[in-house]
């Protein structure tokens, strides 16, 4: 018989924005606001710039704003290189976002002001997460999952997870891992770069892997017949 | 009603949609504002609260009624938020608290959740019964007459949360303040699917050629609309490429300025025969579909916009749209990736011969567009966030919430 296996339960989350009131219209600004800004405000900036799917050309609202408005833009290539997923708390985020305008300000220390309307605005989210209603019980049926749910479940269990898990890892390896204990797959999915790839990008790379090791276990009867 | 977003709203969307639902069974949520028809918020409410009932909740729109000198009162604080000095005394904020007063005693206030829109009812705060109440402000106040502020975030404070449509329309007060981007119904007779018949009888209507490209802008002849520079980009574009303008909109018949700005138009075209002007009476929703869908590509030229809802119609229709880069059209326009964004009569010009010449660029951008609308300026993606608001301040504090 069979063994058991525990399902795959996709999740989404969607985010409601939420104005903190705040707002910068030149780097000195930036730098004070971030200083003093809640965590949750910080988390969006950052971590949750992942979730708009934008071009990868940033990987911070900071960066964009940096390299778009002011148009500073080898401190916009110095935001775009920190890596949020490289830091154990927010605390320790924030301190390297402002090393890194600290850094810059001492070298020009007379940024140019954004032009009015265009000021950094500071905001926060409130996040839902539900069930996305779909269930799957083994890899055939996760592959077919990850090809069609939406962006937002890709996001929620290869990027949110790791911040709600701790640990740097996400829900789908983790499943893979517990449930599968399939390792090769585990690494596989574990050195897709969640910095490098937009959602979609994500989504491809996971498929691919799930598909091979789909393709694989069916294939060992084939493998079995070509060793007569 | 709701089956009809199926396959063209987020599934995500409609599945939360669904699950709020449940959560707000039968609870009772009122929406007020200061008219039935007419306007960018009676047009929205109109298709929301049929949808919102479908859901099982207990939905309600009210419209407060008052005199001639409130709605003058409520017209000049409306232009002095978007930043025109007016004049105020003190016995005009009577005026606008009195009437608000009076038809609080007609109106059944009564409800779990409240939605007041815009200024003219926001002194309903004062008549409170019960439940959340939210100030839903659709006007830019990112630069307002203090004065005029000052007086009416007296009320607004008292609310349980604002909400704005762009985070640079918002004001720091000390209530929650949320951010809900404005939204297009793709099922209303403005966006919805056209055949090829319909597109046709348009066409015939206005007599408009389909053997060259056709460049189009659909807006009111108003100067912030910039219909001087879409000319003067136009005819930059005629010395490489053949094409038409179509210059659409309704004469604005409350705006004096209108028939000024028409004129001025007239002449700059100066009877080119490739420029058509297209006065469109009210209710041409049809007539704006088709020409949106037979065009090649599509102008916002503004210098000041709102948030520019006309910019999402048209890339619902899969189109590649060149806006100006203010008020909520950079949200709607992702440079080089759902449209361009200009600054310049001549930048347009730029992106238009790019787009004429490269049909395959213009396509993928267009289906970009589309995309980028379904996933963020439906009507289905709004009313989830004015549930997610309620159901949120229902868990107040929480920044993550588990359905």
């Amino acid at each position: 018989m069979a063994e058991i296996i525990e399902p795959f339960e996709f999740k989404q989350c969607i985010s409601i924005l939420k104005s903190t009131g705040k707002k910068a219209k030149d780097l000195r600004e930036l730098r004070n606001v971030i200083a003093r800004i809640s965590d949750e405000c910080i988390f969006h900036h950052t971590y949750q710039y992942f979730l708009k799917g934008h071009i990868l050309e940033y990987t911070s609202d900071f960066a964009h704003w940096a390299g778009e408005t002011l148009e500073e833009r080898a401190l916009s290539e110095h935001l775009s290189n920190i890596d949020p997923y490289d830091f154990k708390s927010i605390h320790d985020l924030r301190n390297k976002l402002l090393e890194v305008i600290d850094n810059y300000l001492e070298h020009f220390p007379e940024p140019r002001q954004a032009i009015p309307g265009d000021d950094f605005f500071f905001n926060e989210t409130v996040t839902l997460i539900f069930p996305a209603g779909i269930r799957a019980k083994n890899l055939a049926e996760f592959l077919t999952a990850i090809k069609y749910v939406d962006a937002g479940s890709v996001y929620y269990h290869f990027f949110e997870a790791r911040i709600r898990l701790g640990g740097g890892i996400d829900d789908f390896s983790r499943w893979v891992e517990d449930a599968l204990g399939k390792k090769e797959l585990v690494e596989r999915i574990r050195s897709v770069d969640p910095f490098m790839h937009d959602l979609e990008g994500i989504r491809r790379h996971i498929a691919e892997a799930v598909e091979e090791e789909v393709k694989r276990d069916m294939e060992v009867i084939d493998r079995c017949l070509t060793g007569m | 009603m709701f089956d009809r977003y199926v396959g063209i709203s987020p599934k995500s969307d409609l599945l939360l949609l669904q699950l709020l639902g449940a959560k707000l069974h039968n609870r009772s949520f009122l929406h007020i504002n200061s008219t039935r028809s007419g306007g960018g918020v009676a047009e929205i409410l109109q298709r929301m609260i049929p949808i919102i009932a479908e859901l099982g909740i207990d939905v309600r729109w009210e419209v407060i009624e008052g005199d001639l000198e409130f709605f003058d009162i409520t017209k000049k604080i409306h232009n002095a938020l978007q930043g025109n000095p007016e004049k105020f005394t003190e016995k005009m904020w009577q005026h606008h608290y009195e009437i608000n007063r009076k038809n609080a005693e007609k109106l059944t206030l009564d409800a779990d959740a409240v939605i007041i829109h815009d200024p003219q009812p926001a002194p309903l705060i004062h008549f409170r019964k019960r439940g959340r109440w939210i100030w839903r402000c659709h006007i830019d106040l990112s630069n307002p007459q203090l004065y005029v502020w000052n007086n009416l975030s007296r009320y607004c404070k008292k609310y349980d949360a604002v909400i704005f449509s762009v985070s640079k329309f918002a004001r720091a007060m000390p209530v929650e303040k949320f951010i809900i981007t404005p939204s297009i119904d793709p099922i209303s007779e403005k966006n919805r699917e056209l055949t090829d018949g319909e597109i046709q009888e348009t066409l015939n209507k206005f007599q408009i050629p389909t053997d060259r490209p056709i460049i189009l802008q659909v807006s009111r002849f108003d100067r912030f609309k910039d219909p001087v520079g879409v000319i003067k980009a136009f005819r930059i574009v005629k010395k490489y490429n053949e094409c038409i303008l179509v210059l659409a909109g309704s004469p604005a018949t409350d705006d004096p300025e209108g028939e000024i700005v028409l004129n001025e138009v007239k002449e700059f075209v100066n009877n080119d025969p490739d420029i058509y002007i297209l006065l469109l009476p009210a209710f041409s929703d049809k007539d704006i579909n088709a020409l949106q869908r037979i065009a090649t590509v599509i102008l916002q030229k503004s210098i000041k916009e709102g948030f520019g809802l006309t910019v999402s119609e048209a890339m619902w229709k899969g189109k590649p749209v060149i806006g100006g880069a203010v008020g909520g059209i950079p949200l709607q326009i992702i440079h080089s990736v759902t449209g361009f964004l200009v600054n310049s009569a001549e930048g347009a010009a730029f992106r238009i011969r790019q787009l004429l010449n490269n049909p395959e660029m213009a396509k993928r951008m267009g289906e970009n567009a589309k995309e980028h609308v379904r996933k963020n300026f439906l009507i289905t993606r709004q009313i989830r966030d004015y549930l997610s608001i309620w159901y949120s301040l229902e868990n107040k504090g929480k920044s993550i919430i588990e359905l």
